[in-house]
């Protein structure tokens, strides 16, 4: 019987929170895959959203070990407002605080994903767009309250995913594809009523082909 | 609609302004997709019987994950009862 006092709530919880990284940035990379449409050949582009998807649902779970683990854990004082309340916790205020928003922020990406049929599209897209500051949140949480993210596997851990989403998030920008240009992954979902060039019909009126 | 006849029919309709060229829908409902040249869907506009079932599940896998929810499945009741043949009555 594992006791609230043995540390292998704590020891859960250290490697968990790396899992959970590594889950983290597998689903950011997939993500940016679909959005930036890889695939159609060799793997198939539904393929890879789905891949995304399930591997969203396995990282949800890990962080939810995470956090109970931790609560449950005495090793360290974190109460369970500090869990999702950034700066309420005595233990590594800040540290842990990091890992409050990301929680938070997560935790809204996936239920707007899970009430996709009931919001509209640019609103659900609005809300997946947090993804993006979930990220940062989560790895800094990692290294500064990570007591492992400072050497040896950890710190493989860490750089590893550093880089590949950042690499990820440089090819979203860069190599977006050709029918979605003129509009910048960073720039929020069109405005109603707001007409640029660029938003004119790509076909000529009458002619079905083009050149 | 509430009752099933064997004779309804689907077809699947796209929101040309919502699609963005994704080409999921092509690749889950090869059935009832086709792509054109600039990667957006052209669908079959003949309606597909509800009885075709592998094409209805198809159909619904292409709504479900199309990533701008661009595609709806539109139902439509099958031949109406005043134009099948009377049932002669003595």
């Amino acid at each position: 019987m594992i006791g609230l006092t043995s540390p292998y709530l704590w020891y859960t919880t250290r490697a968990t929170g790396l899992v959970t990284l590594a889950l983290l940035t597998g689903m950011v990379c997939l993500g940016v895959l679909v959005a930036n449409r890889a695939g159609g050949e060799r793997v198939g582009r539904f393929e890879l959203a789905q891949v995304h998807r399930a591997v969203s649902a396995i990282t949800v779970t890990f962080l939810a070990i995470h956090v109970v683990t931790t609560v449950a854990d005495s090793f360290v004082a974190t109460g369970p407002l500090s869990i999702v309340v950034p700066l309420t916790s005595p233990y590594r205020r800040v540290a842990v605080g990091l890992g409050a928003l990301a929680l938070d922020l997560l935790g809204a990406v996936w239920l707007s994903s899970l009430l996709q049929a009931r919001l509209s599209y640019s609103a659900w897209r609005a809300i997946h767009w947090l993804g993006w500051l979930c990220y940062p949140a989560a790895l800094i949480h990692a290294v500064s309250a990570g007591t492992d993210a400072r050497h040896g596997v950890g710190l493989a851990v860490v750089v590893a995913s550093l880089a590949s989403v950042a690499g990820a998030a440089l090819w979203r920008v860069t190599a977006r594809p050709d029918r979605a240009a003129g509009r910048t992954a960073l720039s929020p979902p069109r405005r109603r009523g707001l007409r640029r060039p660029e938003d004119a019909p790509r076909v000529e009126s009458g002619s079905r082909t083009r050149g | 609609m509430a009752v099933r006849s064997r004779t309804d029919t689907f077809v699947l309709v796209v929101d040309p302004i919502q699609c963005d060229g994704y080409g999921h829908c092509a690749e889950l409902a090869p059935e009832l997709v086709h792509l054109d040249e600039w990667g957006y869907p052209i669908l079959v506009t003949e309606p597909t019987p509800l009885s075709a079932r592998a094409v209805r599940e198809s159909a619904r896998w292409a709504v479900r994950d199309c990533p701008r929810r661009a595609l709806r499945i539109e139902r439509h009741a099958g031949t109406p009862v005043s134009t099948r043949p009377r049932r002669r009555t003595e």
